[in-house]
């Protein structure tokens, strides 16, 4: 992005730069695209599997960015801060899509009857080896979205837990246990796959 | 320590470590170390998705233009 490497290069940082976007410098917003759009597109990417509306959402997150940039003070990093927008513009789409799913509040709440309890005592195959990205793609977009976010910004994306809490107003601990249900969810679904095929083969 | 004991520790040690208790008990479990095996590899396998790319420049084109129509940004200036 040129207008990106042209602010930065002449020795104008992030920091300046965000407070001359505060002031509605034009250059400015544009730089700070330049910077995050990767990110928060791959994000939106990852959560809807699907171009078009992976650019309306980002164009959306940016635009709110841009609304609100008055309003950022510096208690968290300006990453962060964008990514939490672009969390709550996913969440959103994803709610009004009417996709079937807890709230984000109750998927929050430990669940009593979720959990591997047929799994505790029995040894299982691994599976270890056996995926491939076709079905893990696939799995991950059966998520219901409140795993699904987790599993993304941990896993896929490499946010800490720290960094997943604040963006989600959440606790660490809600999400150490959301990423745990995500994973324990696709290894479920990943085990069913398997044994289709291997059924298929018969 | 039992296995469900275990597993509902899990969500809280699998990435950073557990007390000496249960990473014993992990040690010795092949039932609990299969299910941890599991779920790291597919922790890993995760990073295989979708590779990060850039949007289509239309995305900026789109925002430009509603920046505009807000007046959200002031014109930009020439002597940077």
């Amino acid at each position: 992005m040129n207008t990106a490497k042209k602010i930065l290069a002449n020795g104008i940082s992030e920091h300046e730069a965000i407070e001359r976007a505060q002031r509605g410098d034009a250059e400015c917003f544009e730089a700070l695209y330049g910077l995050h759009k990767r990110r928060v597109y791959s994000l939106c990417l990852r959560m809807t599997g699907n171009t078009a509306e992976a650019e309306d959402l980002t164009q959306e997150a940016f635009l709110q960015l841009y609304r609100k940039i008055a309003t950022f003070r510096g208690e968290s990093a300006f990453s962060t801060w964008l990514h939490r927008l672009a969390v709550n513009v996913v969440l959103m789409h994803l709610r009004k899509k009417g996709l079937p799913e807890v709230s984000l509040e109750e998927s929050m709440e430990p669940q009593q009857e979720d959990g591997p309890k047929k799994d505790v005592g029995t040894r299982d195959n691994v599976l270890a080896g056996s995926i491939d990205r076709v079905n893990l793609e696939r799995a991950v977009e059966s998520l219901p979205p409140g795993y699904r976010i987790i599993f993304v910004l941990h896993d896929v994306e490499g946010y800490e837990h720290n960094e997943i809490a604040e963006m989600m107003g959440c606790s660490i601990g809600n999400s150490k246990s959301q990423l745990h249900k995500a994973r324990m969810k696709l290894r479920d679904l990943l085990k069913q796959s398997k044994a289709e095929k291997a059924a298929n083969r018969r | 320590m039992t296995c469900a004991e275990l597993q509902k520790a899990l969500p809280y040690i699998i990435d950073g470590g557990g007390s000496p208790e249960e990473e014993e008990h992990l040690r010795t479990c092949p039932v609990c170390s299969d299910l941890v095996a599991d779920l790291r590899y597919i922790a890993d396998v995760a990073k295989l998705l979708v590779p990060m790319e850039d949007p289509h420049p239309r995305v900026w084109q789109g925002i430009e233009k509603s920046l505009d129509r807000e007046k959200l940004a002031k014109p930009a200036r020439r002597n940077m």
